[in-house]
């Protein structure tokens, strides 16, 4: 694993995590499998960096673990967004937007 | 669900469960992914190599996510705790409020208790433990003369002795001598007496101070022919010179002579050993070297040293010892049996305070003890009325180590606001006690409420808090499952329960036993210090100084006529009975003096010491002192007759097997040359100190030996001090500029003299009834308890017939069981410890019969009324009532 990578990966990885959860609880293994589902593939995140970051997340209290089934009835860890992770999430994803924007009027008259 | 519950809320997990759980989850995730991968058409291990390679490093990420974790818990941990200790203080004051008269009854013991600790530990804690206002006091040193034939080792030094030990050690960087100085300040108001001592360069220089103001005397400046000087006192500075911050190099007239201001010292500043010492003058010791009779027999002298860095007190105490040896070898006439004795400054300072202090510290340790005894009494009880509560709150889901810190919080907590009121008790308390003693203690400025008493309290009431609560805590919890079946009211557990409240009770029985012994046998002492036979009668009596001052009176016949003149003018006032002066005012000590008598030879080595004291014509009759044999003094014994003198009935016993020594001739004094004096008469005994019986005593002619002063003694026939307005006017007609200082009634001046004493007494009396009144209400609480816990057994006996009477005695019968184990146990502990209040005694020893009986039927007598309450309650009871109500 290489790190420089990482602070640029670390905040797109955080607020998908937080936009995922924000939909409903579920473990990490369904975090990556909805997110590769959700941009079809477009989009893999490393499960190493996610690992990381939902404990991340966890420490931060943007994001809290709890232990409960699985569909297949496995004991596995869910993850569920606070209100200070959905405050987060509000904040993250303005910020994510306004940068997209601004890239696209730069890219827009190609 | 049983297993899933711990998961709930991952309360605090360790670092082994934390690795597990995150195993776990990551074989939760790779099971899944090789799951997915081999319904996508992959080979059961492909899938599985595939599901690790596209992880990423699991190493890595195991570590981070560990790291993660280990933070949360740490800070959930820390916010659990805090979000607890709130819930578990809020839970506390509910419960306070709701039991107010329980939170009243125990604040108020822990205050007394706490408050009781706090004031004596402040003053603990200035005059012990606080350094003492001087440069590294540690290092400061005091050096007295002993007298090794009696004993005394707290005594003066010589001149040449003084000289000789300061040349010749090595030990001390500065040696410097003081002795008694004083004088009286004339102004443009009345004139002042002021305390103070002479001081050779020395003295300051070992002692480190920095002035507040100006200098401090140099080197030299304590010879003759040097412009008289003069160091003054912060306190003398700011009440007579009104704090005049020029008054360095002006002129002060200090006993009719001009000194020069030097310097002012700080305020923390006094002088050790002599405290009241305010004003300070040089000391020349060169008249007293070149006189031969007196370099070695005139001792005066104190001595202050700074041990020489790297010396030991105990190399300076050897060496001085041993030069004091080698004198006594060489001026065997002067010198025998004089030695020398070295003592840490602090020793010095704290001198007879220190065992009382300790004694009282220790007694109020005891009241604190008993305090808490109380309080965990009766949070036991209270427990039992809670245990449906617990067993509620156990149910819930409370573990018991939770239930047991929610009791100590609640403890704590009230030990807390104990010890808050506590402090102002004793902020109180404090004050009040340095008030009282302030001029029997030299360091009692040092003794204030300072952040070491303060977090000495803390940690005291922090203790208590725990002390007291774990006890209950525990037995609480332990019961806990029984709760909700009985419902608090049947008696199991409560056994075990009420034998550990009996024996709390019995333990604070013993200690109030201890207490109130030693509190007796302190109040027995005083008592005998009072009605003891002082040899002469205090009563209507009034008592002052006066020191002349002014070259007036070095003039021959002068001090004869100013005190004639007084005598005269007060013995004309109405009230007046008769007017006597003395050297010194009984009860505080005297001059010595060697004894020879006439035609008996030389004793080996030294001659005897006698008391010596020079007094008026008519003193014996102001005292009372009756005149066993021949007459007393009168106007025909004048500096120019033969010198005469009178002895004391003691005196004569031990010189005079048959009694009568009218007529012999003596000599008083180190000088051989002095005239020998006619005994003329025999007077009873007087005791001059506090506790010190009699000592043989030599009187003189206050008209043959001028003292230069004065103590008065005025016997009245009506309240002495409405005397003393008639008694300055009088003395300010013959000499306005002699004041009539400190007036007192001899009553006061014992009353004075005996407050070292008085005061231990007064506050271990105080902790004793506290003490009692604890242990009183301690007795009341489990018998109350125990009668209500047995309402229906006492039911049941009385509608079997039981008599009142036996009812009745049942229940006083169980108390009186605790008060004689509680009695024999804290008797036997204060026939152990009685020795550590030897040195308070007086004239009672520390196994008292008297004492110890009258303390255990005081006890009793308590108990058996702390019984009588609960026991009427048991007479009370309605055995249907109590049926019924099962």
């Amino acid at each position: 694993m290489t790190k420089p990578a990482i602070d640029l990966l670390q905040g797109t990885v955080d607020v998908l995590i937080l936009r995922t959860l924000a939909w409903e609880p579920m473990h990490g293994y369904g975090v990556s499998r909805f997110i590769r589902q959700r941009t079809e593939g477009v989009l893999t995140i490393e499960s190493a960096a996610l690992y990381q970051a939902l404990h991340r997340l966890e420490r931060k209290k943007w994001i809290r673990a709890e232990w409960g089934l699985s569909e297949n009835n496995r004991r596995a860890k869910y993850y569920s967004l606070t209100a200070e992770g959905r405050r987060q999430l509000r904040e993250e994803a303005a910020t994510w937007r306004s940068y997209a924007e601004a890239v696209f009027k730069v890219l827009e008259p190609v | 669900m049983g297993r899933l519950r711990p998961y709930l809320r991952l309360p605090w997990r360790s670092a082994t469960r934390l690795r597990a759980d995150l195993d776990e989850e990551l074989r939760f995730y790779f099971d899944m992914r090789t799951r997915e991968l081999v319904e996508q058409g992959m080979s059961d291990a492909d899938a599985s190599r595939e599901a690790e390679r596209e992880f990423g490093d699991v190493e890595y990420t195991k570590r981070y996510c560990l790291a993660e974790d280990a933070m949360s818990r740490r800070e959930e941990r820390r916010t659990d705790v805090i979000a607890e200790l709130r819930q578990d203080i809020a839970h506390s004051w509910r419960t306070f409020r709701r039991s107010p008269g329980f939170a009243a009854v125990s604040l108020i013991t822990l205050a007394l208790g706490i408050g009781a600790n706090t004031a004596i530990f402040s003053v603990v804690n200035g005059l012990l433990l606080r350094d003492l206002p001087f440069g590294d006091p540690d290092r400061l040193v005091r050096v007295w003369g002993a007298h090794k034939d009696s004993g005394a080792d707290r005594s003066q030094l010589s001149a040449g002795d003084f000289i000789d030990l300061r040349t010749r050690q090595h030990s001390l960087s500065s040696l410097g001598a003081f002795a008694w100085g004083g004088g009286t300040y004339i102004g443009t108001g009345d004139p002042v007496r002021l305390s103070g001592a002479r001081v050779d360069a020395n003295v300051f220089t070992a002692l480190g101070v920095r002035p507040y103001l100006g200098r401090t005397f140099a080197l030299g400046e304590d010879s003759a022919g040097v412009d008289p000087t003069i160091v003054l006192g912060f306190g003398v500075w700011r009440r007579v010179f009104g704090s005049d911050s020029t008054i360095v190099g002006k002129a002060i007239n200090i006993s009719g002579r001009s000194r020069t201001v030097i310097g002012v010292l700080p305020p923390q500043f006094f002088f050790p050993t002599m405290a009241e010492a305010e004003i300070f003058t040089p000391l020349d010791l060169t008249p007293l070297l070149r006189d031969v009779n007196r370099i070695r027999k005139f001792h005066n002298l104190g001595a202050i040293g700074r041990l020489r860095p790297g010396a030991t007190i105990e190399q300076a105490r050897s060496e001085l010892s041993g030069i004091m040896a080698q004198l006594e070898r060489d001026f065997p006439q002067s010198n025998s049996n004089m030695g020398v004795n070295t003592a840490a400054m602090r020793d010095a300072v704290v001198g007879d305070t220190r065992p009382a202090l300790l004694v009282l510290l220790g007694a109020s340790l005891l009241v604190l003890l008993i305090a808490c005894a109380n309080v965990a009494g009766m949070l036991l009880s209270r427990a039992v009325s809670r245990r449906q509560e617990l067993a509620v709150r156990a149910a819930l889901g409370a573990g018991r180590a939770r239930l047991v810190r929610q009791m100590m919080t609640e403890s704590v907590v009230l030990a807390l606001c104990g010890g808050a009121i506590g402090l102002a008790l004793a902020l109180w308390g404090t004050r009040a006690l340095v008030a009282t003693a302030a001029d029997r203690l030299p360091a009692a400025g040092q003794v204030t409420v300072d952040a070491t008493v303060l977090l000495t309290a803390l940690a005291v009431t922090i203790a208590c808090g725990v002390v007291f609560g774990l006890v209950p805590a525990l037995a609480a919890s332990r019961g806990i499952q029984l709760g909700l079946k009985d419902a608090g009211r049947g008696s199991s557990g409560g056994v075990a329960r009420h034998r550990m409240r009996t024996m709390l009770v019995t333990g604070q029985l013993a200690l109030a036993v201890m207490l109130l012994v030693g509190a007796g046998l302190l109040v027995r002492s005083l008592d005998r210090l009072q009605r003891r036979d002082l040899g002469y009668s205090i009563e209507s009596t009034l008592t002052f100084e006066l020191v002349l001052a002014g070259d007036r009176y070095d003039k021959p016949g002068a001090e004869d006529q100013f005190f004639d003149a007084v005598y005269a003018r007060l013995q004309a006032l109405p009230g007046v009975v008769a007017v006597g002066g003395s050297g010194n005012i009984p009860m505080r000590g005297g001059a010595m003096a060697s004894l020879a008598i006439d035609g008996r030879p030389e004793p080996e080595g030294k001659l005897p010491e006698v008391g010596y004291q020079p007094v008026s014509d008519n003193l014996f009759k102001a005292m009372a002192v009756p005149l066993k044999r021949g007459r007393a003094f009168g106007p025909q014994d004048h500096k120019d007759a033969p010198p005469v003198v009178i002895l004391s009935e003691s005196l004569v016993k031990a010189f005079w097997p048959n009694g009568d020594p009218i007529g012999a001739r003596v000599r008083l004094g180190p000088n051989p040359n002095d005239p020998w004096m006619t005994v003329v008469g025999v007077v009873g005994d007087v005791n001059m100190g506090v506790a010190d019986n009699s000592r043989p005593t030599a009187y003189v002619s206050a008209r043959q030996d001028h003292w230069g002063g004065a103590a008065i003694v005025v016997r009245t026939s009506t309240d002495p001090m409405s005397l003393l307005p008639a008694v300055r006017r009088e003395v300010r007609a013959i000499d306005a500029t002699i004041p009539v200082a400190e007036a007192h009634s001899m009553k006061q001046v014992q009353s004075m003299e005996l407050t070292d004493r008085r005061l231990p007494m007064q506050l271990m009396a105080s902790f004793a009834l506290l003490a009692l009144v604890l242990a009183a209400v301690g007795v009341y609480g489990v018998m109350a308890y125990s009668v209500a816990a047995r309402t229906r057994e006492i039911g049941v006996r009385v509608a079997l017939g039981a008599q009142p009477k036996t009812v009745f005695g049942m229940v006083v019968r169980q108390g009186m069981g605790a008060a004689a184990a509680g009695l024999t146990v804290g008797l036997l502990g204060a026939a152990a410890l009685g020795k550590v209040l030897t040195s308070l005694l007086y004239g009672v020893k520390p196994t008292d019969v008297f004492t110890f009986v009258g303390v255990a039927g005081v006890l009793l007598a308590v108990v058996l009324a702390a019984c009588l309450v609960p026991a009427r309650r048991a007479l009370r009871v309605d055995p249907l009532e109590a049926l019924r109500s099962e």
